[in-house]
């Protein structure tokens, strides 16, 4: 459980810093919807157009890079007890390194630009890196439950081997570098990114926050403790397979990952239903639609459907849904805990400040969740009806832009909260 | 007399907020009586810091924590 012993304003970095990550993540899910509003069905037609591959980086970069680090800089020392190292730093260098990295990766390889594409490169992997030292120091001397280090320590690791598989994969296409089997090593790429940084690191999250947000019983201790080792292993196994052509292998082994994914979904969402909160919040309806995506992705798989289908129930699905549903309630939290911080420290309890519901306009949120399942489910069809592809553009577009108002609005309360606080004299 | 509150089925941070709350409107005399699933660690510090006294008895997932001011 999260151990709110040991949390103190000292260990966690200033408001500033992940609100910095969260309300610019939102900027790319725009983008994204432009892009496809603006090119239109072409863009959906394979996983290997370059403008398809702009998108999924403004996407895998821009938002989820953005918002993962920004949430884990903040989680560490609330999750694991483990502050991270120089975090105003990291903070301020990450941010716009994969930033700048996600549009101009984006721009190189969506309309054939090295200059725009090693720049892209360059700043990504540099933003990364200046995220990834401090974190690994952090998760070093990690405490907490050892199944979420164990999960949160190979999500790093994989994030690291993500991105030296894309430095290669950039210096191939730069022409700096010849490279047999392409495809096995953009795959080797895409397993790492998707199913190793992400998919553990949601796995690490959910085990801590499931219980926490909707109060439900814990996740079972040996998938708490084993599920995300056990899937490196496999990770390592399937790109090891892909990147020297054992097909058989690969297949298998992604199938067991696959599977084990499927089963975490299955158990997320069992835990769901027996919550003891039994409201219908957009948090719950975002990990309720991720994790369907999940298993979907997964049937869509083993069934050979095109894999842009794939990449659209695991990169809008999960990517774009599971970490807006998870910002209505980390933002929030963050602001209230900042206020109520302000006030121990000043001890000024004659104030009121904002229950950490009222700094979210709900319902908004549930228009977002409304949006995002639309340009979900749009975007799927699209694939067999392509006319659709434009509008689901648009609504990926106006999601991202409702998600953004929403952020703003809590970062707007937070500070009329604050600057009260200030202003009132003490009694 | 003691009032009670159950903030038992509250996530975080709801339960502080309530119980906040509730103290805000405590009358002279009156001890607050919360039952909860778990140690509310936060509360303790600020409730130190408010000037209030409080007790704990119970076991995981089910705590009960009275509290008053420690003037009374």
């Amino acid at each position: 459980m999260i151990d709110t012993r040991g949390l103190s304003l000292d260990q966690a970095p200033p408001f500033h810093i992940p609100a910095r990550f969260f309300l610019t993540a939102p900027l790319f899910v725009l983008l994204a919807g432009l892009l496809l509003l603006w090119e239109g069905p072409s863009l959906l037609a394979s996983r290997w157009l370059p403008l398809a591959l702009a998108m999924t980086h403004l996407i895998v970069i821009g938002y989820l890079g953005l918002l993962m680090c920004g949430a884990l800089l903040q989680m560490l020392p609330v999750v694991l007890g483990a502050p991270v190292p120089a975090v105003r730093w990291v903070g301020s260098l990450t941010h716009p390194l994969l930033g700048l990295g996600a549009l101009f990766l984006a721009g190189g390889l969506g309309y054939g630009l090295p200059w725009s594409l090693a720049w892209g490169a360059v700043a990504s992997a540099l933003g990364f890196i200046c995220f990834l030292l401090p974190v690994t120091l952090a998760l070093w001397h990690a405490r907490g439950e050892p199944g979420t280090r164990r999960a949160l320590r190979a999500a790093a690791l994989a994030l690291l081997v993500t991105l030296l598989l894309g430095l290669v994969l950039s210096t191939f296409l730069l022409g700096l570098l010849p490279l047999g089997n392409f495809t096995g090593w953009v795959n080797a790429h895409v397993i790492w990114g998707l199913l190793g940084w992400v998919g553990l690191l949601v796995i690490g999250v959910a085990v801590q926050v499931i219980p926490l947000f909707f109060v439900t019983p814990p996740y079972p201790a040996l998938a708490r403790a084993w599920l995300a080792p056990l899937l490196l292993i496999l990770i390592v196994l399937a790109s090891l397979a892909e990147v020297r052509g054992w097909d058989l292998t690969a297949t298998l082994a992604l199938g067991t990952v696959g599977a084990g994914f499927v089963l975490f979904a299955l158990l997320t969402l069992w835990l769901l239903v027996r919550r003891g909160r039994r409201r219908l919040d957009p948090t719950l309806l975002h990990w309720g639609t991720a994790m369907l995506s999940v298993v979907a992705a997964f049937l869509a798989w083993m069934l050979n459907a095109p894999p842009t289908l794939v990449g659209i129930l695991l990169l809008v699905g999960v990517g774009l849904g599971l970490p807006a549903g998870m910002l209505f309630k980390i933002l929030p939290f963050l602001a209230w805990f900042h206020l109520q911080h302000r006030q121990l420290a000043s001890g000024r309890f004659d104030l009121r400040i904002p229950h950490m519901g009222s700094l979210l306009a709900v319902n908004w949120a549930r228009t977002q969740f409304g949006l995002h399942l639309l340009a979900l489910l749009l975007g799927m069809v699209a694939l067999a009806v392509p006319a659709l592809a434009r509008p689901a553009g648009l609504v990926l577009f106006l999601s991202g832009l409702v998600l953004e108002g929403l952020l703003v609005g809590v970062v707007l309360r937070y500070r009329r909260a604050s600057r009260a606080f200030m202003a009132t004299p003490a009694p | 007399m003691d009032k009670e509150l159950d903030v038992s089925d509250l996530e975080p941070p709801e339960p502080l907020e309530r119980i906040l709350d509730a103290l805000m409107e405590l009358r002279s005399g009156e001890c607050l009586a919360v039952s909860h699933r778990r140690l509310p660690y936060p509360l303790f510090d600020m409730l130190r810091r408010m000037g209030h006294r409080y007790e704990t008895t119970g076991e995981e997932g089910r705590y009960r924590i009275l509290i008053w001011p420690s003037g009374e």
